[in-house]
């Protein structure tokens, strides 16, 4: 049998992003799922990412450019950026990852305030980012979205329903988590 | 959103497809994509989907004709309307025809899991609807009897007043009417219902044979007879013996089963000890019993015996009503038999199968669904798949006079043939100057 690697999940900044906000996920990472998070250097945000009508970065053009970019010694990569995020269908997203993939990005822009513009302290902040961020990373490791309201896999679209989220996953999710963070399929060759 | 579903996504741009596509499979739904309204009418033909998200502005078939097609061909798939270009019009003619819910793109991310939870409370409503459709389904069956035209809510309304009697039952009809199902029916709404049925199809068997099974018979008796044998009379003790085709049977056995049915004994071939007998005799016959009287093939004491009382089970001719009763159920029995999923039959099969006259009666029904079902390749039956059914026998193809027939008979002879003259001449057995004059005479033409 080969021998198994386990992941290791890069945790990357599009253009500025506070570096507390990257820690705060690196942490949880390492926190949650007992997995090792390492930083990688800041790269710019691909302005051909960035749908002008709408005034937002099309996240799957996002996802595809990071497929194209080589992130040596990572088998998950979390990219965070400050600016708003898209799909075609959606008015926003908090932050997108293709099941069972290798990259996810992480939208800060609406996590900061509420909806009806009340300010949020920052702590609110830094847990809904790093509940988002775990979030995307349960889809990388092909966890499905879970009906457990208070599970991180429970989808939220709105501030408030990330609010209501506690910061855990569900023991059905955490049991799946288990396996998929231990068992791990070799590395590509060519990475 | 708790159960998966099976979701097609019909949008011409790619981007919503794989937005869509991506989003779903999140979720653990089996998703699929279709760029237009004729590949999604296309995929559904072959697989059954529960939920389509459709867009309205397609080229060639727009969403809200997919949306009727799918309504009218597959009223189980719920439909989703998504549009970027919303009108009130559009939303109430959308609504009007059946979808579920109208979406306008882009929606808030929390919107579409609320319209999800809608679509899953009318699933679960659907089920309810269908289970008691199912009860009240049941209504309309009896004992695998399926009907609920006039004649046959009659034939149900006549077994339970006489099944527990034990009467004679005297059940007529064409052949492939269902009369054993009646026969059945009757003895298991009886008190004999916990003992045997035993039916025996008289036109089957030679005399001898029908003797020894019904008698019984001792060893030694005739040749090949090595060991005492129970004979059917003896074996349904309690019970009800069907007799199918009674007029197939000689006069002697007539004599002998008219003895039995008076003294309530029967002795085996080749013994003389009697023995008691107890059981109801359900008769049945596709032939008219008046006529062999009359022709004095048939005891009319015998006749009278067995008749106490007669049940006339109809004619599918006669209770076509009940035509598209039975293509659903049996198209569920052979579905599940066949493993193949073909649980439709589209407007053109349905018509062709309600016009055809099914001389064979319910059982040609069932042997035409069931061969249909097999050789089919998609999950909806047209009338294509029913090619094989006998066009004389369409009933809008003319009366039943003589000439009709005639007319009928020499039409079907040259489509046969491709309207080659000759060949059909020779078919027919006439010459071609002849049959000439008959395509005149009945304005046949190609």
């Amino acid at each position: 049998m080969k021998p198994r690697k386990r992941h290791t999940v890069g945790i990357l900044a599009l253009g500025p992003v506070p570096e507390i906000v990257l820690k705060i996920v690196a942490a949880h990472v390492s926190g949650y799922l007992d997995l090792p998070a390492c930083f990688l250097p800041q790269m710019a945000l691909p302005r051909e990412c960035l749908d002008e009508r709408r005034g937002q970065y099309d996240a799957a053009k996002l996802i595809n450019h990071l497929k194209s970019q080589s992130f040596a010694g990572c088998t998950k990569v979390l990219a965070l950026l400050d600016d708003d995020l898209f799909v075609p269908i959606f008015t926003h997203i908090f932050g997108e990852a293709q099941q069972g993939g290798t990259h996810a990005v992480i939208s800060l822009s609406r996590l900061k305030d509420l909806e009806d513009g009340a300010k949020s302290t920052d702590a609110d902040f830094y847990e809904r980012t790093a509940k988002v961020a775990l979030h995307e990373l349960g889809h990388l490791l092909d966890l499905f979205h879970c009906q457990d309201p208070a599970c991180f896999m429970h989808f939220s679209g709105a501030i408030e329903t990330l609010d209501a989220i506690s910061m855990g996953f569900c023991p059905y999710c955490k049991s799946y988590l288990q396996q998929a963070c231990l068992l791990v399929e070799p590395l590509p060759v060519d990475r | 959103m708790s159960d998966k579903m099976r979701i097609m996504v019909v949008d011409d741009e790619m981007i919503v497809r794989e937005s869509f596509y991506h989003w779903f499979t999140k979720y653990g739904h089996a998703v699929e994509t279709a760029a237009s309204g004729e590949e999604a009418l296309e995929k559904l033909e072959n697989r059954q989907f529960d939920l389509l998200f459709v867009d309205i502005k397609m080229p060639g078939m727009d969403g809200l004709e997919l949306l009727d097609r799918v309504k009218t061909e597959y009223p189980e798939t719920f439909v989703v309307i998504i549009t970027a270009y919303g009108s009130i019009e559009s939303a109430v003619k959308a609504m009007k025809s059946g979808a579920s819910d109208y979406l306008l793109k882009p929606f808030k991310p929390d919107h579409i899991n609320l319209v999800m939870e809608k679509i899953n409370q009318q699933k679960v409503l659907t089920a309810e609807y269908d289970y008691l459709k199912q009860q009240l389904g049941e209504v309309t069956r009896f004992d695998d009897i399926i009907g609920q035209s006039p004649p046959m809510v009659e034939v149900f309304e006549t077994i339970p007043e006489i099944a527990d009697t034990d009467a004679y039952v005297l059940l007529t009809g064409e052949t492939g009417t269902g009369k054993e199902l009646v026969a059945k029916a009757i003895h298991a709404k009886s008190h004999r219902a916990n003992f045997p049925f035993i039916a025996i199809n008289c036109g089957a068997m030679a005399e001898s044979l029908l003797e020894s099974e019904l008698f019984g018979h001792t060893k030694g008796a005739f040749t090949g007879a090595h060991k005492n044998r129970k004979g059917f009379l003896e074996v349904v003790s309690g019970g009800t013996l069907f007799l199918d085709e009674i007029g197939e049977i000689s006069m002697k056995m007539q004599v002998d089963l008219l003895r039995v049915l008076e003294e309530k004994k029967i002795q085996r071939i080749g013994s003389h000890q009697p023995i008691d007998v107890d059981f109801r005799l359900i008769c049945a016959s596709s032939r008219n019993l008046d006529e062999l009287i009359r022709a004095g093939t048939f005891r009319e004491d015998f006749y009278y015996r067995i008749n106490v009382i007669e049940i006339r089970i109809p004619t599918l001719r006669e209770r076509k009503a009940d035509i598209p009763l039975l293509i659903r159920h049996f198209l569920k029995k052979y579905s599940q038999e066949t493993t193949k999923h073909v649980d439709h039959v589209d407007a053109s099969a349905e018509q062709l199968l309600k016009s055809y006259d099914w001389p064979g009666n319910v059982r040609e029904l069932e042997n035409a669904i069931e061969r249909a079902v097999v050789l089919s390749k998609s999950r909806t039956l047209s009338a294509r798949d029913f090619s094989f059914l006998k066009p004389a026998q369409f009933s809008d193809a003319g009366g039943r006079t003589l000439l009709d027939v005639e007319k009928r008979h020499i039409k079907g002879v040259l489509d046969e043939c491709g309207w080659n003259i000759s060949q059909a001449a020779r078919i027919l057995d006439i010459n071609r100057s002849t049959l000439h004059k008959k395509i005149n005479k009945y304005e046949l033409r190609q």
